[in-house]
């Protein structure tokens, strides 16, 4: 089982109260010193701090459940990092740091260089595919962070999930799973990757806790992408959270006019680096890049993608037209394209060029 | 004076022979019935006794009883008019000197004494061949539903006195001419691949499903031509053999569906609203079981609009008729069978508001909404439904060869091909078409070559497909190399046939 200390214990008790405002926490321990003080005396504490009486009796009983609850997240196979922790991330204490971070998974990613790659809900097939590769491809030399959300999380849990290095930061205990549906990706992050939360494990989503998830994934890395981005996206949130910190932010260049993209356009005029590819990232942390092989075409299907590389987005039927090729045979070698990662298809039989 | 007189039931698609016993007694005049006969055709006391007078009969005053045979059996219906008017006429002696023994008398009497066509004529007809009865006496409106019926005289008749002077030989009636069963050449439907415009995608789709008897699902916003494209399915399928078309023409005697022709000559195209009930699809009833719509479209297309908005439990029972391609009915009155080996083609929209994948409108779902929407369709429904095509609504101004569209005849003849090499390569066993292979016969019919594997294996790690979703595939990829003539399946084959499946999210 895992040894925690007396202070580290007080911490993880006073996480598991969620009655209490982070703040609150934070001005308890300052007030208390050590985290060991305020757990024995912690009445005494609340008082001289707040100048009245605790108002939650329960706290007091939840002191005698600690080694129940402990116990139950050993069980489960949760760890806690908490501040006094040796592997608790550096970066975070730019960022309000969390006093423990319970996880489930691979905790040695902690100690690998971490980069965010976040996006909104709504993300066009091309930049979920994008994402897809940019996160496989910096997963070779990052451990990448991002949510458990659909569209952008999405894409860069994909990516990444070959190789396993991956970090999860979710908006609620790791009992939960937010959006429901994700479960079962949920699981397959928690058995390669690292799952991570401030939250004690039966916490459910309240609506603050995406903002308090997005500071966290800022602070753990040391750049972040933002994929796609509408005018008001969670994913701004992040990034400013990121500008915040004192962290590198790239984002996604998007063509004028398309909602899903102001945001991230946004951000490049205010000057965020423009990724268009890994190595742009890879570029700005002097690592040198890999010798890529260009996957082998057929005739027809050098065609096909060299009128689809320059329009950018078709419908297979115009597509094929332009190519010259009967449309049956269009789909068959679209399939093959997508096979091999160049073409996404964009809904609508619509056919977009990712490479 | 006891009368013998032969008739019929139906149960489920087959004939029960009934006996209509009645004796005559002197006594208290008195009309009784037994043997579990139901409130129609107890009613049939009135119509005969009418009919009877109105036709210049004698309806005799005296005891009469009229037995059912076998008694255990439960009879419904009108069909028992004429035989019940027969047998009464027999046992009071006003048909002396006609055989009547192994004729099989159908037909509803009016109070005029005119002969009124009965349902499910078709079905009883062929029963009743086959347990050994070749005389039947029907009502002429029924005539045109029984001249298929080679090696039997069948002789129709307009009132009950026709009858009566038929059986003493006054006037005798003319048998029925067997007819040769000739497709419909002139069709009812006006659809036709030439007016949909542009959706070359779509049309290929249909065009593979009709070849291999794969199902069919068409997602795309609202105003696509979804609907009409599945209205062509019918124009393109192969033309009915006389075999096919009996069956069919059963099931729709039996539903009292038939239309002038007296047997079907296309194939069925069901549209069931989506506020259907179980019972409507599948089939039910209280005591007698009706077909319901799938066994409606047997041999033909049942088209589904807008799939989510069904029932779930409607849809989900669908799925064991899918596979087995008859359904099996229980009820407390008994049990029956229906085949309901159909085409299934279905249509959805691809989020709730429609406009998911459309090139120049917004969607304003959210992802949740979306997979909420798309949830209504079970996965193992779904597994069953080998063909998934996206139906858009690109301006076609863009497309040079929008204007060179093929008609259904053309298509039809590629699919009529494509079946000879299915019914050549299944004429040892009792598949028909690809979609119907089973493990055992894609591993006889669908080697895969080296390439082709690899194909299907990055498919699945790529495009998340569930293993289920492998051997569709691979029937898909038959079919389209059938299209082609190939004997083997290509790599493009397997290509196109991946094409035909939406990703599954994880």
């Amino acid at each position: 089982m895992t040894k925690y200390t007396k202070d580290e214990q007080a911490l993880i008790w006073l996480c598991a109260c969620t009655e209490l405002e982070p703040r609150e926490r934070a001005e308890l321990l300052r007030v208390a010193g050590a985290p060991a003080a305020l757990f024995e005396r912690f009445e005494f504490f609340y008082e001289k701090t707040f100048g009245r009486e605790c108002p939650c009796k329960e706290l007091e009983d939840r002191k005698r459940d600690l080694g129940g609850f402990l116990r139950e997240a050993e069980e489960k196979g949760y760890f806690a990092v908490t501040v006094l922790s040796r592997d608790y991330p550096d970066g975070l204490k730019a960022a309000f740091p969390p006093l423990v971070l319970f996880g489930a998974g691979r905790r040695e990613l902690l100690q690998e260089e971490l980069f965010c790659i976040v996006g909104s809900r709504i993300t066009p097939p091309w930049a979920e595919k994008f994402g897809m590769d940019i996160a496989q491809k910096l997963s070779s030399r990052f451990a990448v962070v991002t949510g458990l959300a659909e569209g952008g999380d999405l894409a860069a849990v994909r990516g990444a999930l070959l190789s396993g290095k991956l970090v999860c930061v979710l908006p609620c205990g790791l009992d939960e799973c937010y959006p429901a549906a994700h479960a079962a990706i949920k699981e397959e992050v928690r058995r390669v990757g690292l799952l991570l939360s401030e939250y004690p494990f039966r916490e459910k989503t309240k609506k603050y806790s995406f903002h308090a998830r997005n500071r966290i994934l800022a602070g753990l890395c040391r750049g972040v992408l933002v994929l796609s981005a509408g005018e008001k996206s969670g994913a701004l949130l992040t990034a400013n959270a990121a500008l915040e910190y004192g962290r590198d932010v790239f984002a996604v260049p998007y063509n004028p006019g398309i909602s899903r993209g102001v945001g991230c356009n946004e951000l490049l005029k205010k000057g965020a680096y423009v990724c268009t590819c890994a190595q742009d990232i890879f570029d700005c942390y002097g690592i040198l890049p890999e010798e890529e092989k260009a996957a082998a075409l057929t005739a027809d299907e050098e065609k096909l993608y060299n009128v689809l590389h320059s329009e950018g987005e078709l419908h297979a039927a115009v597509l094929a037209e332009r190519a010259g090729i009967p449309v049956y045979e269009a789909a068959a070698l679209l399939a093959s394209l997508e096979l091999k990662g160049l073409v996404v298809k964009a809904g609508g039989n619509r056919y977009g060029c990712v490479k | 004076m006891i009368a013998k007189i032969i008739c019929y039931a139906l149960s489920g698609l087959d004939g029960v022979p009934v006996e209509v016993e009645t004796d005559v007694n002197r006594g208290v005049p008195s009309y009784d019935m037994v043997g579990l006969p139901d409130t129609a055709v107890k009613e049939s006391k009135e119509r005969v006794r009418s009919a009877l007078k109105n036709s210049g009969l004698l309806f005799p005053m005296n005891r009469i009883t009229v037995n059912f045979a076998p008694a255990d059996l439960k009879k419904e219906g009108a069909s028992f008019d004429l035989a019940i008017a027969i047998s009464l006429l027999k046992a009071s002696e006003q048909l002396i000197g006609a055989d009547v023994s192994d004729t099989v008398f159908l037909g509803e009497l009016a109070l005029n004494g005119d002969l009124r066509p009965i349902g499910g004529l078709l079905p009883i007809l062929i029963s009743a061949k086959g347990h050994g009865f070749t005389r039947f006496v029907i009502p002429a409106a029924n005539a045109k539903e029984a001249r298929f019926l080679g090696g039997a005289e069948i002789y129709p008749a307009e009132t009950l006195l026709d009858v009566v002077n038929h059986l003493i030989g006054a006037a005798p009636i003319e048998p029925l001419e067997t007819a040769e069963f000739a497709v419909c050449k002139k069709r009812t439907s006006s659809a036709d691949l030439k007016y949909v415009k542009g959706q070359p995608m779509a049309r290929r789709a249909i065009e593979i499903a009709v070849a291999g008897g794969h199902n069919l699902l068409m997602i795309g916003p609202p105003g696509t031509g979804k609907t009409m494209l599945a209205r062509c399915l019918p124009t393109i399928m192969p033309d009915l053999s006389f075999e096919e078309a009996l069956e069919i023409t059963k099931i729709h005697s039996v539903a009292g569906i038939l239309g002038e022709e007296g047997i079907v000559t296309e194939r069925p195209f069901r549209t069931p609203h989506h506020t259907a009930t179980t019972v409507s699809m599948c089939g039910g009833g209280n005591r007698v079981v009706h077909p319901g719509e799938i066994s409606l479209a047997h041999g033909g297309v049942l088209f589904l609009d807008e799939l989510p908005e069904y029932k779930r439990s409607t849809l989900e029972a669908l799925r064991q008729p899918l596979e087995d391609g008859q359904i099996t009915i229980s009820r407390s009155g008994g049990t029956c069978s229906y085949p309901s080996r159909f085409m299934l083609c279905a249509s959805m929209n691809p989020c709730p508001c429609g406009n998911y994948g459309s090139a120049n409108l917004v969607c304003t779902c959210t992802p949740a909404e979306i997979r909420r929407y798309r949830k209504k369709i079970s996965g193992p429904l779904l597994d069953r439904i080998d063909l998934q095509v996206e139906v858009d609504n690109i301006s076609y101004d863009e497309l040079t060869s929008a204007g060179k569209r093929e008609d259904s005849e053309t298509v039809k003849e590629r699919v009529n091909f494509a079946r000879k090499i299915q019914r050549n390569r299944f004429s040892g066993c009792k598949l028909r078409t690809n979609a119907e292979m089973g493990e055992r016969e894609i591993d006889e019919f669908c080697g895969l070559g080296a390439e082709s594997e690899k194909i299907l294996r990055d498919a699945f790690e790529r495009m998340r497909l569930s293993a289920r979703a492998r051997a569709r595939i691979i029937k898909v990829s038959r079919t389209i190399a059938d299209l082609d003539g190939c004997e083997n399946i290509l790599p493009k084959h397997v290509f196109e046939a991946v094409s035909y499946r939406l990703e599954e999210k994880f």
